[in-house]
This record gives structure tokens, C-alpha cells and sequence, in this order.
């Protein structure tokens, strides 16, 4: 693997609580637990890119 | 009460004037209010829910008091009791011994099982102190939805959406491991109950008993000229008289007195095999039983004091027709008993209508969820080996293709029946199933009968308790069998009460003790699901309290009339008065529960205008006898019967709507429609079971004509238009998952950001759509082979103890990537944690598809298609008013289909889109063919429904008029994109080197066994070999012509020698097959000779 | 029958079929295409046209029935039109899917001329030539102002219905210049295209470009255009009492009239233009032969409904462009042959 990887991997990701909808920091090999409300269930933000769709 | 009783007409005033006496009664207008009133209390998998509360709250408190003691061998004075056990609330362990209240959506995400704990209270000796501890937890069970301990329960529609629960969810399933698991229905034969049958050997009583502890089955035959007796722990049949005598009954007077005989000379050879075999003592009999017992498998020590004769007394006693009570071994009533079996025996003799019906619905059982886990609480498993049971497939994971699947299965009836078995009894339609089991609803092919449905309105009884019934019995009259003689029990005048399969009493007056019975039930105060019936050539009463009988509610007819009034159904529309609910017409006797034992005790009028005085029960609601598949389809009673059973297997299949949480679900698969709709021509089923909210389908506009030809064969045109426009378009909706595993060196799998090329800096294309976490986001678009999660195990996991440290663990790629030609777009990513504590990672995938060449589509009343041609609108014909069809469907569809409810559905959508309305094709009612025409015609359409329309391609109007209007058509899953196929060259399987086999594999199409037979009557030999070999596994081989066996590189290694070997080419199959018989120290010996020769 | 055999082509409604009559003189459908007599015979008379729904009447007397339905095809599927295309979705966290939502956007009828616009090739950037952008940008908030107690979605929420009007209009090049704000954007601006609750948000740009009814639906300039046949009904003897009762149910309304004549009530024919074509007199035996339906194979009554781009007059004009362009270039090949 390379270094690069190793670097990207280390910083946190931003999620989103199932239960409360608020947006959790949790970086890798922390617990996935909600910090507002203790539930279990985290949900990635769609992503930053730019998605082009035929409208047919 | 009194109100009711006051309005309630008598004899005199309604039935005094003969003119009266022959009008017809009035209709009760909108009776068929009381099935919602009835699905709102009982609900569509009451039967699921009832049975499994009834084990929790009830059963396994019997089961552990059964068990209650432990004692230990070793200290006398020691023993272990349990005082109580309690079924929780589903909670999960997060961890430092504290619990979470959970949902069953949370559990379904997170691959858990919704599961509460179950905690005793015991008591035990420590030392010589008594010990007491409340609370100790001895495991987990799972908990069913929508039962009296899931949270889901008496939750307002709000509530449920904050659980992400569908409010429209039946329940009655339970969530195992994140998956939905369901317990089908089984259907038995029941228990406890004489069943007179025809066997290899003749006619023949059997009896299956069945208690807690003992389960067994005697049968009594005749054989010979006797009568005989067996019983699975003896090693021969028994004569019954031995048997007899070995209850005590000495005398040859007193058997026969039981017995009774009409013909004693045949039950004289019985009687003498006593005589021949010199047993005329009670103590001669059971010596001679002792000597025909089953030698025990497992000696232990108690059962070593017993001499045979002790033994054979303890068998009659307790394994012998298990379920007769014998107190102190006063075999008694056990001798009645088997008196009576022998006396049925001897009638089914003499007439053939004695002879029981082995499908009759009375005579069947069926187990729920409640029932079959009481079983795996005691023994914990479900092939148990005391009883000699094998069930598979008793549980199934819950169908969510589709609402009305997920439904179905819900009332879906298993039979243990074998499916080989080439009997048709068991799989055709019985006459008792009316009402109680729908008649559309089974599967075509092998479990064809096999598997049934549920009807709308049938309940399945849970167990009451006998003891009022008992006390109810004595009270009226029934008398104890033990106090009358042998004479009374066969004497014309006296009738053999039955409480559950044992004789209670006789009695004179039957005809009072069946109406105090009704009469009390009616009242309230006995279970409402008790059933009490009279057969009058078995001189029998027969009372059922127990659990697995099908029932169904009627109205009550009392004198002619019908005790539901049309108040009554207002008020209780309104609210209004003491009927509010179903519940109440039950208390107020309105309304009662029949089982099908009783129901053919009774006479039932479907219809008010049916009522003659002998009547004793009217219908609530004819539709009421198709379940919930069969009830989706319009005028099913103008259909082929056929037509609506093949409907019944595609509403299964019909892509919709699957629950108000369906956005929230990551299931493995999930179809949906893009724009689905309720169907214009509903019928009352469908509002019942909110089909109209969670829809399946579209209201196409069809055109019967023929078109281009692209339509033979039930193929479908379709019109681009539409398609363009969003019809038949459908979201698929499959998952990926990807566990984050821990192992016990202390290592565990890693999720790595993406790749990053170090020639170009840019991420590889494979790891193009990762986020720096290693996972894809939601909204990408993957493509085939592209990486959703970056994940890696470390290589060596399986060593424990040697802990390298993180820093030099090898790790080698596992990453998940999407392997399917169409891409994909990311719905979502949940990132969790599962029951192990693992992590926990699914990925939901979307593709929106529209219909194209091949899709399938079908109406609701069995007529299935592919599409066959998609046509531009101009091509399409065109009607005075610019409609084009939205779907042309050939008219030869219909002439050999007969299915005219999908004609008048048609119809009368038609009519229901000019007035701007619903209409109904209820079964056995709905719209009217008359009403539909006149409303057409007054919009100034043809009272036909045809149309004049033009041709698209020439512009002048069409010959024939056009019958068009509205069909409601489901899309169904299969589609071309999941199925299409081809391979040129491609993966071969190891060991054969021939081409692998399925889509899945990318494998080769078969020449099979015909096609090749076709090659052969034609004198194509290359093409065979072209094709059997060329195209598949073709090898090169060296053989040596002087010892014919393989060599290899042109060399023989047993001759040693390269003179003789020459190159040939041969399967490479059977070059295998030469070198496997090699090895098994077989020589095949080839031997060459030149092509010309 | 002398009644149906007249000097026009008819068609004749019979109970299950359609017949043709014998006219007395050759009619248009006989005839080779001649574009003298063809301009001698065709007539074109307005009917109706309003503006609000844009739609048009209009018969055609005196044309061949291929002719007709050429320029409905045409109509339908090759007068172009301006739709949007392309999608850049670059944030939409509502509940409606990404591709659902486009196909939504496409459907959308949009407010342009587009005989001012060229068709763009594949593989372009849009220019001002071709293409007309669009955004999409909406927020859905919790409506802090309104009373609080109120439970209704919309005084709970700001901006929970995303509607045709908040598509907004970004002039690309000159366009601003070219064009109004008011000549550009969707037609209607109450088309309900998501369904949103706080914290969802869209934000998109809509890439309308010019195309035709064949290659999507969405292209089309009319909502849908055709023709009928004008209907002609006779009756054959008089009906009079409840029997011209009867028959004149048996008709759209405004067809059959009653008169009263010495004291009876006669069945006449009032106007048989708007007759449905129902043939419901077939129901009643007794009125079957009283009447006999035809219509006129070469007199067509079109209508137009358009989507809203271009008005009815228009789309037929510029449908009669297209053919004859075809021909011309049709010509142009066969000189090159």
C-alpha cells in the first residue's frame, strides 16, 4: 500500500446519525456511536462531486 | 343487552302471517362493513400474533411448571425449582451489562435479531438453606412484530414513523440476524381423534395421541377374521380382546358389552384367540403382552426392577392411547375407549360412510409459530428425535418483492404432506375448505394443493381451557361414562359427549346440550372459539377447545331472521350505541365463530334472500372466501378458475410498493414502480388490506387489436410515448455488505482510503469513486469492477497468542467491487456495528430501468406478456378523442382464456375515467356490466367500449371498432436486463475443461441430450464433433499404439519408447475418464487405426 | 341507399364494422396527387382556438387521407421543440432519486422558441446557439414565522414543494440580450416536481436543449395532435313520439333536434359535427334502420393541443415546413442517383 493511502486514512469522515440527522466526526477504528445521541447507525453524506444525469 | 333484546322480533310477530312468512327478508344493507370491523380487531396475521402470545404470556409458563424440578441423583436433598418465568421487552446488550430498547427496524439494518430476554425466578438448596433468586436471565427469544411484547404495538401511525416502521405492516414475523423470518402455517392431521380409514389391510381405527409427555399411535384392524390391535410399542398386532382383558375386563360378556356388536359371530374368532391362547386372567394377559414388547433401547437402572408384567401395565397405561387419562390403573374409560374404536371399526364395515375423510378440513390441524416454537423451547430443536419429527422448512425468509407477497406468505398454509406422492386426495380442493381456505391461491407444479392460502376472514383457535366446559357439560346432563353400563353407551337413545378427542359422558338429551352450549357461548361465557357439534350416525357429541382449528365469524339467524340489523351497522359506521366494534357483536351474540366441524352442522345462507326457517347462520360477506391474493382481482368470478390461480403466483411478482419504509430498507434485493398507482376498478378486498396505499402496478390504456405482428404469442406493444413518459418504470435496489472483522491475534480487517497512481498522481479508476475513507459516497455512479469498499484482512488471522503488533501485519486486498455490466448509482451507505461488535458497512445500489423488449407485464387475471415491440406515438391508432393506447394486446389472448373479468375490468374502468370515480369488481358483486354501459353512454361513449380508431400509419380509419379503456397492468420482476445471455469464448471449470454453466458464470449455452439427438437423426456428424468437442474440451493426447495406454510429450512411459505414440484429439472429458480409471488400477487400452483404413 | 352513394367519400358506421360507400363521381381518394386540383379542392376553415389551454380547431376539406395524417405524425414527432437534457445534479439530498428527479425535469414543457435555436451536436459545449440553462436551487427550512402550533406541512416548513417556478433561467452568451426573462422558463410554474422536508436541498443545473417528439416524448410540441373524420348522420324515415326521444339520447347533444310538426314531435338532425360516434342507436331495434352514420373520408376535423411553446397555427405551419423540406431534399438525392 502505499503512503498516501496511509495519510487519507487517518483523518475523519463526516457521517450522519440515523436517529438524530446531526453530522458526527468519527475517524477510522473509533466506535460508531452518535455523540448526540448514542445511536448506532451512521449514514454517509452524499458526495462533493458533480453527477451528470440524462433527464429521460 | 336489553336493548337488543327488546328489538329482537318473535316467532308470533314475524312469522304468524303466512304472506309475511314468504317475503323475502330485507337485505342488511352494507353488511360487509363487519370485515373491516373484523380486520381491524383480528387483522390479516391475527392467527401468527394470538398463537405467539399465547406462548409467551401462557404456554411457557405451563411448559416450565411441567419441568419444574431438577433433582440430582447424587444428594436426595437437593433440588432446583423453577417458580416463575417471564418473556421481556426486545432490548440489545450495548455493552457494560446496560440494555437499549431496540426497534425492529434498527435490528434489521444492523443484522441483529430482535430478540427480549427470558428471566426466571428459582429456588434451590444451598447447603440445607432454601435458596431464592428472581430475575436470572436463561436466554433469548426472539419476539414476533406486532405481539404483545414488541414495541410496535398499540403505537399511533406517528409513532411507528418514528421507528421507521410501515404503519401498514402486518406483523407476525420475526427478525432474525437482520433477515425476516417467517413461520409458515403446517397443516396436520389432528391429534387425539378416532379416524376410521381405508388401509392395505382393510378398514382401520387410528388414533395419534399426543400430550406433553407421550406421543404415540394405535391402531386398531381387522385382519383375518379378528380384530387386532397395534400399537408401535409392541412387536405384533394384539388381538383386542387380549388387550381387554389386560384392562381388566375378564369376562367375554363385559367385552362384548362394550364392544356391541351388531353381528357377534364376527367378533367371536376375536374373542376365542383368548381362549386358543388360554388368557383368561387379567394378570394371563399382561404376561402375554410382556412378552411382546419392544426391546428397549436404553436400559437403565429404574426400568431393570421392572418385570415385563409391570411393564406392559405401565404401557397401557400411559404409552397406549397417551392422551385417555388412566388414574391408579383403573383402565376404564381406556377400555371404552378402545371399545369404541373397535365398535367404529366393525360400523365402517358395514357401510363404507363410516370411513373418515383423512382431507376433510375437521379433520385437520394447524400448528402456528406459537405451537411449533413451544416445541423448540422444550427440546430446542426442530427435528426431534423423541417424536421422530422432520420439519424443514418451516421457517422462510419473509418475500418483500412486493406488498402483497409479503402478505401472502403471511397466510400461507405448509402441508406435511409428501410432495412426491402421486395421491391427488390430499391436493385437491375439499368442499370444507369454503370460507376458510382461499380456492384460487396455491402454486402451480409440484406443491400444487399442497401449499394453500388463508381465506379473508378465518381465524385459527388458540387453546381454552376445558375445565368450564367440563363443569358446562356435567351440569347439562352428561353423565359419566364410568357410571353407565356397556349398554348405554350403544344404546339408541344415548349420545357419546367428546371433549377434545376423550369421551366425557354420555347423554340423553343432546339437543339441550348443544343449545346451552351455543347458548352460553353466544353469551360470552365460555371461549368463543369452543365448538360443539352433533354427528348423528356416530350417535356423538363432539366439543373442541383446542388449538389449530380453522374457524370463521357468521351472523346469527335466529327463527328466519337475521339478528344483524342495518342499525346495527350504522351505529356501529357512526360509533354510536353499544356495537362499536366487532368484539361487541360477539358479546352481544350476533355474531359467532364456526368451525368447520360445526359450520357443517349448520345451515348457512350466503344471501338474506337464502333464508329459509332452518337457517341457522347467514354470511357476513361472500367475497370474504378468497384471501388476499385472489382478492386483488376484479370479477374473478367471471374468470376461468385457472386464470385467477395463475394470478394469485403474479401479484407476487408484480413490482410496487413494499411499505412506507421501503426507503429506509437495505434489503439484498428490492424492486419498486417509479410511478405506481392504485387501480381504477378496485374491489373491497383491496381497500381492506390497503392494496389502493401500496400499490403494485399502473392503469394502462389498452387497445384489443392485433399489431404488426410483434404480438403473437401474448406479447405486448407498448407505446414509446408512455415509456417515455415514466410508465412501466422501475427502481432495482440491491445491497452490498462488508463486515469489518476482529480476529483473535488482535489483528483485524482495515478499510484503506482510495489508491493514488504515483506516475500520474491521480486516483486509480478503480478507486475513483472512494472517499477518503475507503468507501464509496452516495450519489456515484459505479461501473463494473470499480471498488466500493477498500477493504483488507490481514493474511495470518488463525494464530492466537504471537501478537506481532499492528505496525508489520501483512494485510492482502479483500476489497468489495461491483460486479454487474449496467452500472450503478449509490442510494445510500450506512456505516454500523453489528450484534459481534464488528463493524458494519451496506452500501444500497439504485438502477432505474424503463420497460424494454422482453420485459414482462400482466394484467390481474392471469394473462401474462413480454413486451413485443415498442412503437413510437405516431405509429400508435388514435381514437376521436386523441387518446393512443398506452398497450395494444392481441385479442387472441382471450377466446381460449376465457377470462371475461379482465373484459368487464376494462369496462368498467373505462367508465369509472369519464365519471371520475372508482368503480368495483368485488367478487360475487361490484359493478354491474348494465350500470358500467348506461354510465358510457352518458358520456357519449359506445356501450360496448368500442371505439372508432384510426391506423397511425396509413391515417384512415380502422374496419373494426376498437375495444379500449383502462387494465390495470403489473409490472412483473423479470425483466431481459437480469436474463439476457451470451458467450463466445469464456471460463471453463477446472476439472473437465469444459465451459462452466449459467448466466451468473458467463457459461456456455448447453447442446443437450435432444438437440444432440436431432444432429444425430440428421447425419451431421462434424457439426457434432464441431460442437460436442471443438467448441468445448478438446485435447491433444499422446497414445502409444503398441501398449495403448496415454503417453505424453510424444513419449509412452510404460514401453519406454517414442516408436509407436501418435497425437490424437479427444474430449477432454474422456481423457479424464481414462486417467481416473487408471488410478482406480483399470487399464483402458486405445487402439489406433488410420482414418482410411 | 342513394343517401350514402353521393358524389363524397364516406365511411359508413355500421353495428360491427366500418363500410365504404360508392361515390357517383371519382373523389380525392381516387385520384393521383395533383397539386393543381389539390389547390383547387383543399379548404381550410378555423374553428376554434384559444389561448388558454393553447389549442386550435380547424377543418381540412378535400385532402387526401395520407396527407393528413402526415402532418399529424409530423406534428408529433418531428416539429422540434426545447427540453431539457442534461442534468448536473450537484447536491440533492431530498427523497426523490436522482434519476426519477431528472426524468421529472425533462418533462418539464419549457417556454422557448425553438426555431431560434440550432440543434446541438453530441459531443459540443452548449452554446448560445443551441442551448438554454437552467438552475435549481431550493432549501427546504423550518418556518420559524408562522404560528407554531399550526401542524399543516405548509406552515410547518419553508420551500416543501419544489415547483416549476423556482427553476430560474441563467442567460448564457447574448441570450440575455436575445431574450426577455419572461420568454424563457417553464410554461407553467405550478408543476409540483419534489416533495421536500428540512434539511433536504437541491441544487442543479438544467441543460434545455433542441430536439424531437421521435428521439423522446418530452420533445413534442403538443400535448397531442389529431384528427376525426367529420361525421355525417341521416335518417332514413321520420321518428317521431318517444321513439325521437330515444334517438336523440342515442347522440351526442346538439345532434338529433325535435320539431314540432302538426302536433307531433319529429326527430331531425340539428348539426352532426360533434357527434361522439357512439352508435349507441344500435341498441334499439326499432331506430336501427331509421338512421345511417357516415363520415366523410376527406374532411378532417384536426385538433391541436399544444404543450405552450409555440401556438397551435405555428406548429401546424412549421409541420408543413418539415415536409417540405423532406421532399426537397428528397428531391436533392434523387438528382444525385
Amino acid at each position: 500500500m502505499s503512503s498516501d493511502s496511509k495519510e487519507t486514512a487517518k483523518t475523519p469522515m463526516v457521517y450522519i446519525c440515523g436517529e438524530c440527522h446531526s453530522e458526527n466526526e468519527i475517524r477510522p477504528r473509533d466506535p460508531i456511536r452518535c455523540r448526540e445521541c448514542g445511536y448506532r447507525i451512521m449514514y454517509k453524506k452524499r458526495t462533493k462531486r458533480l453527477i451528470v444525469f440524462d433527464a429521460r | 343487552m336489553g336493548e337488543y333484546s327488546d328489538v329482537k322480533p318473535t316467532v308470533k310477530e314475524e312469522f304468524g302471517d303466512p304472506v309475511l312468512y314468504s317475503k323475502p327478508i330485507k337485505e342488511i344493507e352494507e353488511k360487509w362493513k363487519l370485515v373491516p370491523a373484523f380486520l381491524k380487531v383480528k387483522g390479516l396475521v391475527k392467527q401468527h400474533i394470538d398463537s405467539f402470545n399465547y406462548f409467551i404470556n401462557v404456554e411457557i409458563k405451563k411448559i416450565v411448571e411441567a419441568n419444574a424440578k431438577v433433582t440430582c441423583d447424587a444428594d436426595p436433598l437437593f433440588y432446583l425449582k423453577y417458580t416463575n418465568v417471564y418473556v421481556g421487552t426486545p432490548d440489545v446488550d450495548e455493552g457494560f451489562n446496560i440494555s437499549k430498547s431496540v426497534t425492529p427496524h434498527e435490528c434489521r439494518l444492523r443484522d441483529m435479531t430482535y430478540s427480549a430476554p427470558i428471566t426466571v425466578d428459582i429456588e434451590y438448596i444451598k447447603g440445607n438453606q432454601r435458596v431464592s433468586k428472581t430475575g436470572l436471565l436463561i436466554g433469548r427469544m426472539p419476539i414476533m412484530l406486532r405481539s404483545s411484547n414488541c414495541v410496535l404495538t398499540n403505537k399511533s401511525e406517528y409513532e411507528l414513523a418514528k421507528m421507521n416502521e410501515c404503519p401498514l405492516d402486518p406483523g407476525g414475523y420475526f427478525v432474525v440476524k437482520g433477515q425476516e423470518k417467517v413461520i409458515l402455517i403446517q397443516e396436520q392431521l389432528l391429534k387425539n381423534r378416532m379416524i376410521v380409514e381405508e388401509s392395505k389391510f382393510g378398514i382401520q381405527c387410528q388414533v395419534t395421541s399426543s400430550t406433553h409427555e407421550k406421543k404415540s399411535r394405535t391402531i386398531v384392524f381387522f385382519k383375518g377374521n379378528k380384530y387386532y390391535m397395534s400399537h408401535n410399542s409392541f412387536t405384533d398386532p394384539i388381538a383386542v380382546s387380549i388387550i381387554f382383558k389386560a384392562m381388566g375386563l375378564a369376562s367375554d360378556q363385559e367385552i362384548c358389552q362394550y364392544v356391541c356388536p351388531h353381528d357377534l359371530s364376527k367378533f367371536t374368532p376375536t374373542l376365542e384367540e383368548c381362549h386358543n391362547l388360554e388368557i383368561y386372567t387379567q394378570e394371563a394377559a399382561l404376561k402375554h403382552l410382556g412378552t411382546k414388547l419392544v426391546a428397549k433401547r436404553f436400559v437403565t437402572a429404574a426400568s431393570k426392577v421392572k418385570t415385563p408384567v409391570d411393564e406392559a401395565r405401565d404401557l397401557l397405561a400411559t404409552t397406549v392411547l397417551a392422551h385417555v387419562p388412566v388414574e391408579q390403573f383403573d383402565f376404564q374409560t381406556k377400555a371404552i375407549y378402545l371399545a369404541l374404536m373397535v365398535r367404529r371399526v366393525m360400523d365402517a364395515q358395514s357401510s363404507r360412510k363410516a370411513i373418515d375423510d383423512r382431507d376433510y378440513y375437521g379433520n385437520k390441524r394447524l400448528e402456528l409459530a406459537g405451537s411449533l416454537l413451544s416445541l423448540m423451547f422444550e427440546d430446542g430443536n426442530w427435528t426431534i428425535k423423541r417424536f421422530r419429527m422432520e420439519r424443514q422448512g418451516v421457517t422462510q425468509v419473509l418475500s418483500r418483492l412486493s406488498y402483497i407477497s409479503a402478505l401472502g406468505m403471511m397466510t400461507r398454509i405448509n402441508s406435511q404432506f409428501e410432495k412426491t406422492r402421486k395421491v391427488s386426495g390430499p391436493r385437491s380442493l375439499q368442499p370444507s375448505q369454503w370460507g376458510m381456505l382461499c380456492p384460487s391461491d396455491t402454486p402451480e407444479g409440484e406443491a400444487c394443493g399442497l401449499v394453500k392460502n388463508l381465506a379473508l376472514m378465518t381465524h385459527i383457535t388458540t387453546e381454552a381451557d376445558e375445565y368450564p366446559l367440563i363443569r358446562l357439560a356435567t351440569n347439562t346432563g352428561v353423565q359419566k361414562v364410568t357410571f353407565v353400563g356397556g349398554e348405554a353407551l350403544h344404546s339408541p337413545t344415548h349420545y357419546i359427549v367428546f371433549l377434545n378427542g376423550n369421551i366425557l359422558g354420555v347423554v340423553k338429551q343432546y339437543k339441550y346440550l348443544l343449545d346451552s352450549f351455543r347458548m352460553w357461548r353466544r353469551a360470552g361465557k365460555i371461549s368463543q372459539y369452543t365448538s360443539i357439534y352433533l354427528n348423528k350416525s356416530q350417535r356423538c357429541i363432539y366439543i373442541s377447545s383446542d388449538g389449530g382449528r380453522l374457524c370463521r365469524p357468521y351472523i346469527i339467524v335466529e327463527n328466519g331472521v337475521p339478528l344483524v340489523t342495518s342499525t346495527h351497522i350504522n351505529e356501529m359506521e357512526k360509533g354510536i350505541g353499544v356495537l362499536r366494534s366487532f368484539e361487541d357483536f360477539l358479546h352481544h351474540g350476533l355474531i359467532e365463530f364456526l368451525d368447520v366441524n360445526e359450520e357443517n352442522d349448520s345451515f348457512i345462507a350466503c344471501y338474506e334472500r337464502d333464508i329459509t326457517p332452518q337457517t341457522t347462520h347467514l354470511e357476513i360477506s361472500t367475497f370474504t372466501l378468497l384471501g388476499v391474493c385472489a382478492g386483488l382481482i376484479p370479477y374473478p368470478h367471471h374468470n376461468q378458475s385457472p386464470r385467477n390461480t395463475y394470478q394469485c403466483a403474479m401479484g407476487k411478482q408484480a413490482m410496487g410498493t413494499i411499505g412506507y419504509n421501503q426507503r429506509n430498507r437495505i434489503d439484498t434485493l428490492l424492486y419498486s414502480l417509479v410511478h405506481p398507482q392504485a387501480p381504477i376498478v378496485k374491489t373491497k378486498t383491496i381497500e381492506l388490506i390497503n392494496f389502493d396505499k401500496l400499490p403494485a402496478g399502473q392503469n394502462a390504456t389498452v387497445a384489443v387489436m392485433s399489431y404488426s405482428g410483434y404480438d403473437i404469442e401474448d406479447a405486448l406493444i407498448i407505446n414509446k410515448a408512455s415509456v417515455d413518459r415514466g410508465f412501466g418504470r422501475c427502481l432495482v435496489y440491491r445491497n452490498s455488505k462488508c463486515v469489518l472483522k476482529r480476529y483473535a491475534n488482535q489483528t483485524f480487517d482495515r478499510v484503506q482510503g482510495p489508491l493514488v497512481d504515483p506516475t500520474s498522481n491521480k486516483v486509480v479508476w478503480k478507486h475513483s469513486i472512494l472517499d477518503s475513507d475507503g468507501i464509496v459516497a452516495p450519489g456515484e455512479m459505479v461501473e463494473n469492477r470499480q471498488v466500493l469498499v477498500n477493504k483488507s484482512a490481514p493474511v495470518s488471522s488463525a494464530v492466537p497468542g504471537t501478537w506481532a503488533g499492528t505496525s508489520n501485519v501483512e494485510y492482502k486486498d479483500v476489497s468489495a467491487s461491483y460486479r454487474n455490466v449496467e452500472p450503478s448509482y449509490i442510494e445510500k451507505v450506512m456505516v454500523s456495528t453489528n450484534e459481534e461488535d464488528s463493524g458494519l458497512i451496506k452500501i444500497l445500489l439504485r438502477q432505474t430501468r424503463r420497460p424494454e423488449i422482453g420485459d414482462k407485464f400482466s394484467s390481474r387475471h392471469g394473462q401474462k406478456g413480454v413486451v413485443g415491440l415498442v412503437v413510437e406515438q405516431e405509429d400508435m391508432p388514435f381514437n376521436e378523442y386523441g387518446v393512443c393506447p398506452d398497450i395494444i394486446m392481441n385479442p387472441h389472448g382471450f377466446p381460449s382464456r376465457m377470462t371475461v373479468g379482465k373484459l368487464i375490468e376494462l369496462l368498467a374502468g373505462k367508465a369509472g375515467l369519464v365519471e371520475g370515480k372508482f368503480h368495483y369488481g368485488t367478487a360475487f358483486g361490484g359493478s354491474k356490466v348494465q350500470d358500467v354501459s348506461e354510465e358510457l353512454m352518458k358520456h357519449g361513449f359506445n356501450y360496448q367500449g368500442k371505439d372508432i380508431f384510426y391506423s397511425g400509419i396509413t391515417g384512415e380509419p380502422l374496419e373494426a371498432y376498437i375495444y379500449s379503456g383502462p387494465v390495470y397492468y403489473q409490472k412483473l420482476k423479470h425483466m431481459v436486463q437480469d436474463k439476457m445471455h451470451a458467450r463466445g469464448r469464456g471460463p471453463r471449470a477446472v476439472l473437465t475443461r469444459q465451459p462452466t454453466e449459467g448466466r451468473s458464470r458467463d457459461g456456455g449455452l448447453r447442446l443437450g441430450e435432444m438437440e444432440r439427438d436431432c444432429l444425430i437423426g440428421y447425419g451431421a456428424s462434424m457439426m457434432l464433433v464441431e460442437r460436442l468437442m471443438v467448441s468445448s474440451d478438446q485435447c491433444e493426447v499422446d497414445v502409444c499404439n503398441n501398449c495403448g495406454r496415454l503417453g505424453y510429450c510424444g513419449w509412452c512411459n510404460s514401453c519406454k519408447s517414442s516408436g509407436h505414440v501418435s497425437t490424437i484429439t479427444m474430449p477432454y472429458a474422456c481423457k479424464l475418464l481414462l486417467t481416473e480409471l487408471q488410478a482406480m488400477n483399470i487399464t483402458a487400452r486405445l487402439t489406433l487405426t488410420h482414418y482410411c483404413q | 341507399m342513394d343517401q350514402v352513394n353521393d358524389e363524397n367519400p364516406r365511411i359508413i358506421l355500421g353495428e360491427h364494422k366500418i363500410t365504404r360507400n360508392l361515390p357517383t363521381t371519382e373523389t380525392i381518394l381516387d385520384q393521383t396527387f395533383n397539386i393543381k386540383s389539390f389547390k383547387k379542392s383543399l379548404r381550410i376553415v378555423i374553428v376554434r382556438y384559444t389561448d388558454t389551454p393553447l389549442e386550435m380547431e380547424f377543418d381540412i376539406i378535400g385532402m387526401h387521407p395520407f396527407l393528413a395524417n402526415t402532418f399529424r405524425r409530423l406534428m408529433l414527432s418531428d416539429v422540434p421543440s426545447m427540453a431539457v437534457e442534461k442534468v448536473h445534479v450537484y447536491n440533492n439530498t431530498s427523497i426523490i432519486q436522482d434519476e426519477v428527479l431528472c426524468h421529472r425535469l425533462g418533462l418539464i414543457p419549457l417556454r422557448a422558441d425553438p426555431r431560434m435555436f440550432d440543434y446541438r451536436s453530441n459531443d459540443s459545449e452548449g452554446t448560445e446557439q443551441d442551448t438554454l440553462e437552467f438552475e435549481l436551487k431550493i432549501k427546504c427550512t423550518w418556518n420559524k414565522d408562522e404560528n407554531k402550533d399550526s401542524s399543516r406541512v405548509d406552515d410547518m416548513y419553508k420551500n416543501n414543494n419544489v415547483y416549476s417556478k423556482h427553476i430560474k433561467w441563467l442567460p448564457i452568451g447574448n441570450q440575455s440580450e436575445t431574450y426577455k426573462p419572461a420568454d424563457v422558463g417553464p410554461i407553467d410554474d405550478d408543476i409540483l416536481i419534489a416533495k421536500m422536508r428540512p434539511g433536504h436541498e437541491l441544487d442543479l443545473k438544467l441543460i434545455a436543449v433542441k430536439g424531437i417528439g421521435r428521439d423522446h416524448a418530452k420533445f413534442s410540441p403538443v400535448a397531442t395532435a389529431f384528427y376525426r373524420l367529420l361525421p355525417d348522420i341521416k335518417l332514413t324515415r321520420e321518428v317521431e313520439g318517444e321513439a325521437a326521444e330515444r334517438l336523440k339520447k342515442c347522440f351526442s347533444p346538439g345532434v338529433i333536434g325535435l320539431r314540432h310538426k302538426e302536433g307531433r314531435t319529429v326527430a331531425v338532425v340539428e348539426n352532426s359535427r360533434y357527434d361522439s360516434s357512439s352508435r349507441n342507436i344500435f341498441r334499439h331495434d326499432d331506430l336501427k334502420d331509421a338512421v345511417i352514420m357516415t363520415k366523410i373520408q376527406d374532411h378532417f376535423i384536426f385538433s391541436i393541443e399544444s404543450v405552450g411553446a409555440m401556438p397551435p397555427d405555428i406548429i401546424f405551419t412549421e409541420a408543413v415546413k418539415i415536409l417540405r423540406n423532406k421532399c426537397v431534399s428528397l428531391l436533392e438525392e434523387l438528382e444525385q442517383v
